[in-house]
Parts: C-alpha cells; structure tokens; sequence
C-alpha cells in the first residue's frame, strides 16, 4: 500500500502546499469552527486523489500489480486519516499556541471532534465515490453536507433547550469516536465491494 | 517438472459475456521461454482476455493459470510480481514524473531494480523530471515498457505496448523482447495490430475474431501450411476441393488461400504472410 500512498502523495503535492496554507489559516484564527473547516477541508483530499486516479484511468493499471482490491480501496482512507489527523494536530499545535497568549484555541477535545466528524464525512461520501465515479460523488457529497449541516444546527438548537452545553459536548466526546470507528470500517467494507462490482 | 519448464500460460475454456459480446471458449498455451501473439480486429476481445488473465475482470466460466497458478487463488498476487504488464495507454497520473513512477514502483515491486530502470531511461531517452502529461504518445507508452522490464518479471504482457511508436524505436523495443525470452523462464504475451511485428518475433500466434479464438498455432507451422495461389477462376476450379481455404476475388482474377501440402506439384503457390493469412481468414470467401 506504501507505493498507493506515495503515488497520492506526488498526485496532491500541489494541493498539498496550498492544504497546509488553508490549515494553517484555518487553524490560528481563534474559534474552535474553524478547526473544523480546517479538518473538513483536509478530508477532501481523497476526492482530489480519485479524481486524478480516474482521469488517468490508473485503478486499471493498478490492477495488474501486486495490490488487492482492499488495498486500493483503503489506501485513499488512509490518505483522508492521515491528512484529516494532521490537520487536526496543527490546529491542535496551533491552540496551544493561542492558549499560551490568552486566545481561545482549539481544544484537544474539539480537535478530536473535528477529527470525528471528518473522518465520519470520508466515511459517508467514500463508498458513493468508488461506486458512481468522483463526478457523482461529488454531487452526494454536497447533498450529505448540506443535509448533515442543516440537521446538525437543528439538532445542536433543540439539544440545548433540554441539555447543557457542557454535558452535549460530553456525549459527542463519546458518541462521536464510537461513531466514526464503526462507519469507518462499514464503509471501507462497502467501498470495497463498490469498487470490486465496478471493476470487475 | 520444474517450475522453468512450466507453461507461462494456459487458459482453458474461458468465457465471458457481457451481454453484447461474447468471448467464448477460448483456448491458449503460451509455452515458457516463447513469445505468442494475439491479433485480432479492434473489440475481437484481445483485452477482455488480458484482464481476465490478470484476474482484474470476473470470468463466467473456464480456468487460467498463470506462472502454473490459478488466478483465482488468493496467493495470485504473489504471480502479479512476476508479470509485467503494458496496457494500450500507460496510465500513470498525468501529473508524476519518471523518477516519481520509479519511486512509486520502488514501493509497489518487491524486485524492483532502480538502476535497471534508469538504464532504460536513458536508452529510450526519457527525461525523469518531465511530467507524464508532457510526454507524447511514443514517450509514455516505453516508460510504461521500462516500468514492466523493471520488477524483473518472468512475464510479460503487452496490450498493443508497440502502436504509437516510431518504426526505429519499435524495432529496437522488439529486439528487447526477443533478449527478454532468451532466458527460457521468460515469456511474453503480446497483442498488436501490427501484424509485421508479430511476425518477427513471435514463436506462436493466435488469432481472436468476434470473440472466438479461430486459431492458436506455431508461427512457423503456419506459414509453412498456407500459400497464396493467384489464377483465373478455371483454374481455381481445378483445385483440390480440400487445399483451398478462402477465395478472394477481383476484377483481375482469384487470390486464393491454399494448404500447401495438399497442392499438386505443378501448382506454385506463394509464400503467405501472416496479414495474409489474418485477412483471407476475416474476409475472404469460403472455398466452394
């Protein structure tokens, strides 16, 4: 899989300056919803490497190598983990930092929520891209985003009316991790089914 | 027997449909240390074979083994080590340069040989800081032939790896190919509608049409079997009924594809080529 990750990496180089250039952006600006932006811009990443993938049509050439299907399908989750955890690190880095200067950073706990929900998002829109191709994909990506915004605000809204904020951020601290290891591995299980019928 | 002596390939009543097309029981040897090639006009199902030997399409029924394993066995990943392969276009992302596809293989080939392919670079001067994208056709389809010479392979397999290439730089590609089977461990499969190319360096041919394979034969025997007689359509009819395979006529008179052993003596027939053969078999008449 090393020679798959290495082969995203080279593909991304380019977006890869202008990644760290939004994190870090997104990262200093003080307020924990940036951290998110930051880790949701970070979990795009994979889309970017697929898209690149299928225009060259390199899946069929990947396909005569030494990879098993899971292999292909999981190494572009392992790129979203890996960029979505780095980005979360920096923001991480970066309110430790601000904390030093007396500004509200990002928290570890955020940062790992942030980390949550992006990998939830990879986890969600991933299977789609492997099944319909990037181009669709994407269109579902944006329908899961707005529809995941929309009721996550209602959600938050009507939560608070009943639930302190202390004592929610509790409970996603928990459900959260628990959620996105589970539809993690769901979803990589699908993905590779997605891609096998697709392929073959 | 050791594993030398076995056949590279051997594909056993293979069938695929696909609703439209069919490839039906096919049937194919390829001999360890020999060269076969596959023609056949464009959607005969020359690369429906290639993937369905590489296991990257889903066969309906038949078997194929590969370096002597089932490519349906879970250690068949371990075979794609020892396979090099050239598709029709080379694939790599537009964006990676040489010496990022040789990083790339580095990673992927456990026998990946770095200075082998540096070597190559320089033969087919392929510069290794250039993008992919800024390669012409030619260019890109020999950095794919020098990532499949590369890993060390005992196989290798080439999907139309030849078209787009100059005639020089193809004539020294096929004298590559030629030094690759020298070894008698190495063997290549390769499909192309450049009939003269096959006809230099391979040792078998087969022959796909609408999805059947019409023939997998030694080239040689072939060549020796077939001759062309040219005449008029009385002396046509003075044929042996069993010599004449197919007729081609024109305003000028009869072509007509013979076995030469079954020709009496006084009739003189031409040597045949191979896009003889391939031609008269696709589109000329049967002998009445």
């Amino acid at each position: 899989m090393k020679g798959l990750l290495i082969k995203d990496l080279y593909v991304l180089l380019k977006q890869m300056r202008i990644f760290l250039l939004m994190v870090v952006v997104f990262a200093i600006i003080p307020g924990s919803s940036m951290t998110t932006f930051a880790v949701i811009y970070a979990a795009m990443m994979p889309y970017t490497a697929l898209a690149y993938d299928e225009r060259s049509r390199w899946g069929e050439l990947a396909g005569m190598m030494p990879y098993s299907t899971r292999e292909i399908v999981l190494s572009k989750y392992v790129l979203g983990w890996l960029f979505t955890g780095g980005a979360a690190v920096i923001a991480l880095a970066a309110g430790l930092v601000e904390a030093r200067m007396g500004l509200r950073g990002c928290s570890p706990r955020m940062a790992i929520l942030s980390l949550c929900i992006g990998v939830i998002m990879m986890a969600i829109t991933l299977p789609p891209m492997f099944r319909f191709g990037v181009e669709k994909g994407r269109m579902l990506f944006i329908l899961v985003m707005v529809v995941a915004a929309l009721s996550s605000v209602s959600l938050v809204n009507a939560l608070d009316q009943v639930v302190e904020t202390r004592a929610l951020m509790s409970v996603l601290g928990l459900c959260l991790p628990v959620a996105a290891v589970v539809l993690s591995a769901v979803s990589v299980l699908l993905s590779v089914r997605f891609y096998t019928v697709q392929n073959h | 027997m050791t594993e030398e002596l076995q056949n590279a390939l051997e594909l056993r009543h293979v069938t695929r449909s696909f609703g439209d097309f069919t490839l039906r029981d096919v049937n194919l040897t390829l001999p360890s240390g020999c060269i076969l090639g596959l023609i056949g006009e464009n959607g005969a199902g020359k690369s429906t074979t290639i993937r369905l030997i590489m296991n990257t399409l889903r066969r309906d029924s038949g078997q194929i083994q590969v370096l002597g394993r089932d490519n349906l066995s879970p250690d068949f990943r371990e075979t794609r080590e020892d396979v090099g392969v050239v598709l029709d276009e080379a694939y790599f992302p537009e964006v990676l340069t040489a010496a990022q596809v040789a990083k790339v293989m580095a990673n992927t080939y456990r026998r990946w040989d770095s200075l082998l392919f540096a070597r190559y670079l320089q033969q087919f001067s392929l510069p290794s800081g250039k993008m992919f994208r800024d390669f012409s056709r030619g260019m890109k389809m020999k950095l794919a032939i020098a990532v499949a010479l590369s890993h060390q392979p005992r196989l290798l397999i080439l999907d139309e790896a030849t078209s787009g290439l100059d005639p020089i730089v193809r004539d020294d590609i096929l004298d590559i190919f030629l030094e690759f089977t020298r070894d008698p461990a190495h063997s290549i499969l390769i499909s192309s509608h450049i009939l003269s190319d096959l006809e230099k360096i391979c040792d078998y041919v087969a022959f796909l049409h609408q999805g059947s394979l019409l023939f997998c034969e030694e080239k040689d025997r072939l060549l020796e079997t077939y001759g062309v007689v040219t005449c008029g359509p009385a002396q046509l009819a003075g044929l042996p009924k069993d010599a004449v395979v197919r007729v081609e006529r024109s305003g000028y008179g009869v072509r007509a594809l013979v076995r030469r052993e079954k020709l009496p003596a006084a009739i003189q027939a031409e040597r045949a080529s191979m896009e003889d053969i391939i031609l008269f078999l696709v589109k000329g008449e049967a002998a009445q």
